[in-house]
């Protein structure tokens, strides 16, 4: 979804003509999103009678995003606006990385190992990250959670790999 | 009268109800314990410490902390969401006097004698004055929930589906003008969100709306998810850019004399008695006005000051005033969720989605099937507040020593808790998925300057906004002019139209950013 510019190149290859490059790239990406929501609502069944069919309100509110998206776009071409913000990598990628293993390794690995695995990943995020710290605390807060949200909480979570609970 | 205080004396009967705890050791001896108090107690003290966390402002706090209160009875659950919600305003009005980082608008003024404060040696008094203001206004305003819940409540029984749409409608333009920014860009979001909402099964035909046969998805958006990917893992992800530690400039000497002087009491009651008064007002409002509610009570104070150079530099006033009418508008937002069921912004969009997850449809339905629950959360409230002056002066050594711990610690666990806690929601990994994908548009939107929380409350009013479209075009056949001929209705989209007008025109534009440019200079 947000597929926007992620990195876009330096002003000199923007035309010129765009005054307000933030406004008018959000805008851009928000009539992107709005066409793929009016494509995605196509199959639904509209308006019968009076009475609305499943696709009439989406339908009703991507038509909305997508003029509101072109007015954005309009003003930001138009109107003195700030430029793209830098996009950082690091923080981005890795924290995603650490959000993605969670998903992926906690059904097959239970909490505690993945916990530790995904907190490990996330703190590459920043260069700042020393690692014997991290470690320390990455097991106290995995001994944490592990204590908090089963007992305290009264949430069932598996803890362990699935393959030693058989 | 006689039914505000036996509404009240409900509410308080609810809240230090006791529990009969009769643990195997004692051998059939029991202990009785306040269990509602207990909840609102830890409720405030966990949403103090993760509101202290430079960066994590009262949205991102209350996401991030809603799976906790799943585990508990509905009742419990709310009172100790309510806590959450006062400790993270207090905790960010902590943070902004003490590191000058506010966590949220909100709380930008604050920063702005607060920090000062500060750096003068007066943290303790900046601190102990916030905590009154908030404790006086928070009295104010649960006194004003009783007396004005009722009533509304009644009015909101009259209502139809063409009324209801009608004053969201209104809420939703409210929330446009009361924000910052531009106007365009945050009616953009909430259609945004609306659009988001509408992902998962239609309510009437059964049909899958653009869930791309995704099982996860069938569902609909998780409110938890999205809020938790937005709030959450977005501003984690934006704070990393900042490079985390670079631009803390925490107060290092230790805060000492907390009481504030007969001076500074003297200067900052008339400040709290306004401030609470503006807030009360600009809470009630759908729309929601926490935030232009701080600032324009600190607005106020400094044209009423007869020596307006002052602010800025340390004014007490300056922290008294908008941190009163912060917490004064914080807590009368809940009267239109409590008596009309609508959410007049971001944080009352969760408590919405806690409510639905306990099963519960806010609304006037509630007020008259289980008004326990309702007087229960209003009483408690009041405790609320009470704990936060109690417990909170005391362990301020314990913030400030928290807002030392680095950055490249803190973030790893966040992270770490918020996904065990979206997991923890319905055990679905894909929930997980999710909510890393939102905290990447989110992180995108904070880039090209839009604001989440327009997005939020669109996600949490679409539903209900096609359900009443939907019955009030098939009662009236079809006929759109419904909502303009029915009087209610009419005078709802009447100020809907004045108020969209007026916050697009130029001078009056003006004026509204004049209120926010405080934090600018």
């Amino acid at each position: 979804m947000s597929d926007a510019p992620s990195h876009v190149p330096g002003e000199s290859i923007l035309p010129g003509w765009i005054k307000g490059p933030q406004d008018f790239f959000g805008g851009l990406a928000l009539v992107a999103i709005a066409l793929f929501a009016l494509w995605a609502s196509s199959d639904l069944q509209g308006m019968r009678g009076f009475s609305f069919g499943a696709g009439t309100a989406p339908r009703m509110f991507g038509v909305l995003l997508l003029v509101l998206g072109f007015a954005i776009m309009v003003v930001g071409a138009f109107t003195e606006g700030p430029k793209l913000a830098v996009y950082a990598w690091r923080g981005p990628l890795f924290v995603s990385l650490a959000i993605l293993s969670f998903a992926v390794s906690i059904r097959p690995m239970g909490m505690i190992f993945s916990a530790m695995a995904s907190f490990m990943i996330a703190a590459l995020g920043t260069h700042e990250t020393q690692w014997k710290e991290t470690f320390i605390v990455g097991v106290c807060l995995t001994a944490g959670c592990a204590l908090l949200f089963p007992y305290a909480l009264g949430l069932p979570l598996q803890m362990l790999p699935a393959f030693l609970n058989r | 009268m006689g039914d505000l205080f036996s509404n009240l004396g409900l509410g308080f009967g609810v809240v230090f109800q006791f529990v009969q705890w009769a643990p195997a050791f004692l051998h059939g001896m029991s202990i009785p314990i306040p269990i509602n108090i207990l909840l609102c107690l830890i409720g405030a003290l966990v949403g103090t410490l993760v509101g202290v966390l430079p960066g994590i402002g009262t949205i991102a706090t209350v996401a991030m902390l809603l799976p906790i209160t799943f585990g508990l009875p509905p009742v419990g659950a709310l009172i100790m969401l309510a806590g959450i919600y006062y400790g993270a305003q207090y905790g960010g009005s902590t943070t902004s006097i003490l590191v000058n980082i506010p966590g949220e608008a909100s709380s930008v003024v604050t920063a702005l004698d607060g920090f000062q404060m500060a750096k003068q040696g007066r943290a303790g008094p900046a601190l102990a004055i916030a905590a009154i203001g908030s404790f006086f206004a928070g009295c104010v305003a649960t006194v004003l929930i009783a007396v004005l819940g009722a009533p509304l409540t009644k009015l909101a029984l009259a209502f139809g589906p063409a009324e209801y749409f009608s004053l969201m409608v209104l809420g939703l333009i409210f929330a446009v003008v009361l924000a910052k920014g531009s106007v365009l860009k945050a009616i953009a979001m909430i259609v945004f969100g609306l659009l988001l909402s509408m992902v998962g099964s239609d309510i009437e035909t059964g049909a899958a709306r653009m869930s791309f046969n995704v099982p996860e998805l069938a569902d609909g958006l998780g409110f938890a998810t999205v809020a938790m990917g937005l709030f959450g893992f977005a501003e984690i992800i934006r704070n990393l850019d900042a490079g985390g530690e670079g631009d803390r400039d925490l107060v290092q000497e230790k805060v000492t004399g907390l009481m504030p002087t007969r001076k500074d009491m003297m200067d900052s009651a008339p400040a709290i008695l306004r401030g609470t008064v503006l807030g009360s007002i600009l809470g009630i409002l759908p729309g929601g006005g926490a935030v232009i509610a701080s600032f324009a009570a600190y607005t106020l104070e400094k044209k009423l000051s007869k020596d307006p150079s002052r602010f800025g530099r340390g004014a007490i006033e300056g922290v008294a005033a908008p941190e009163s009418a912060n917490n004064a508008a914080a807590q009368t937002s809940f009267i239109p969720l409590l008596t009309l069921g609508i959410p007049p912004n971001a944080v009352m969009a969760l408590m919405v989605g806690a409510m639905t997850i306990h099963g519960i449809v806010p609304g006037p339905q509630v007020m008259q099937k289980q008004p326990e629950l309702v007087w229960g959360m209003i009483a408690s409230m009041w405790v609320g507040n009470l704990m936060l002056l109690i417990i909170n002066l005391p362990l301020v050594g314990i913030w400030v020593r928290l807002l030392r711990v680095p950055y490249r610690l803190m973030f790893p666990s966040i992270v770490i808790f918020c996904c065990i806690g979206i997991y923890s929601v319905n055990n679905a990994p894909m929930d997980v998925v999710l909510a890393g994908i939102f905290g990447l548009l989110g992180y995108w939107l904070i880039k090209h300057d839009f604001e989440p929380a327009p997005l939020l409350l669109g996600m949490v009013l679409g539903p209900l906004m096609e359900e009443n479209l939907r019955r009030a075009l098939l009662i009236s056949r079809g006929d759109a002019t419904v909502f303009f001929t029915r009087p209610l209705s009419a005078s709802l989209m009447a100020i809907s139209a004045f108020l969209l007008v007026l916050a697009l025109l130029p001078s009056l534009r003006k004026k509204r950013d004049e209120v926010f440019v405080e934090s600018e200079s």
